[in-house]
């Protein structure tokens, strides 16, 4: 059984959406889920800081084992922090997903747009937990 | 590579699913799309041995394509019956449907194919640091008596995915070897002349995945990809890239 913390929100590509200090933005990683059945992360690759996306766009991609797979943004927004982190070491992805394994922040450009994600209940139903 | 790349948008695009059989004129290197391959492999080396090199689309790790058959498939996410789902988490079921039909194909020609477990053990630290993509065998992948005959990658684009790969007919993957800067270990791979005992034809295992593939297969023009494709895999920027 995998994590999925109720504080968070999640998207059917398996992103979650953190809240942070800053009531503007927020952090964005894979959930619990999804790093399991993807397996050892071998790269990240990220969007650089200040770019911007729609909800939905396709903010970076991951590698595990063998296949390449597109990141979805949760939310439109601009990337204020990008993970250093995961350049040297992607398995932070697989061992903290919700911790030390985030990926992006992003400045919300529309905060409506939290409601159109999934609570943890409708996500363990829509991974079958 | 830019016809792979074309059959991805074009699966994306109309929902179609693709097989394409083919092999390497000349015999070539190709790099996983995420590979360090600027401090893990010697271009001197390389250009000295006047070799090919391609980076793929695809992730995992570099190929020696020569005595081969190369496959692509691509189609929608919810092709082979497989609704995997568009996003991360989500690659292992086509992965495995896909391998399911090469290995029934090989079995046709006398070949033990199975499927790796699911979840193997994670590779030791030293496994991670081979160069090859058929060091090591994941969940899912081609094998007989535990040696990988098959390597293949995947990208997932929108709602499609590309995989190809490499059925190895003969031959060894030292090359790769050779232009490591590091010096690594022997790879695990076994080929279908070495399993069989005689000499494997490209066009005995392309027979035998067609005649067993399971929908119509049909031959066709050969796909034009987008010239912008074509440059992206000769710019020496992107083969180059990391």
């Amino acid at each position: 059984m995998s994590k999925t913390p109720s504080d968070l929100r999640y998207t059917e590509e398996h992103e979650y959406v953190k809240e942070t200090d800053d009531k503007s933005v927020v952090q964005v990683g894979i959930t619990d889920y999804a790093q399991g059945e993807l397996g050892d992360v071998v790269y990240v690759d990220l969007p650089k800081l200040g770019a911007t996306f729609g909800r939905m766009d396709v903010f970076g991609t991951i590698e595990a084992v063998k296949a390449v797979s597109e990141l979805y943004a949760p939310l439109a927004g601009t990337v204020t922090a990008v993970n250093p982190a995961l350049e040297g070491d992607p398995a932070l992805v697989n061992r903290d997903p919700y911790g030390e394994g985030w990926m992006i922040k992003l400045r919300v450009k529309n905060p409506k747009e939290l409601d159109q994600l999934l609570g943890s209940e409708e996500y363990k139903k829509h991974i079958g937990e | 590579m830019a016809i792979d790349a074309g059959l991805l948008e074009q699966a994306d695009q109309t929902g179609r699913a693709l097989l394409r059989l083919y092999r390497f004129l000349p015999s070539c290197l190709s790099l996983g799309r995420n590979e360090p391959a600027r401090k893990r492999y010697d271009r001197d080396a390389i250009a000295r041995l006047g070799i090919d090199v391609v980076r793929r689309p695809t992730g995992g790790r570099a190929v020696w394509h020569e005595h081969e058959v190369t496959y692509a498939v691509a189609g929608p996410i919810t092709a082979f019956g497989v609704d995997s789902g568009r996003g991360a988490a989500c690659c292992a079921p086509t992965y495995r449907a896909i391998h399911r039909r090469l290995a029934a194909a090989l079995r046709t020609l006398g070949v033990d194919a199975t499927l790796a477990p699911d979840r193997p053990p994670p590779p030791s630290t030293t496994l991670h640091r081979l160069n090859s993509c058929f060091a090591t065998p994941v969940g899912g992948e081609v094998l007989v008596a535990g040696r990988k005959l098959i390597g293949s990658a995947q990208l997932r684009h929108g709602q499609a995915f590309l995989q190809h790969g490499s059925i190895l007919l003969d031959g060894s993957q030292d090359v790769i070897r050779a232009v490591s800067c590091r010096p690594s270990a022997a790879s695990g791979e076994t080929t279908l002349s070495a399993v069989l005992g005689r000499p494997v034809t490209f066009d005995e295992v392309v027979d035998a995945i067609v005649r067993t593939w399971g929908e119509a297969v049909t031959s066709t023009v050969l796909h034009r990809p987008p010239p912008s494709s074509t440059a992206l895999f000769l710019d020496p920027a992107w083969t180059w890239r990391r």
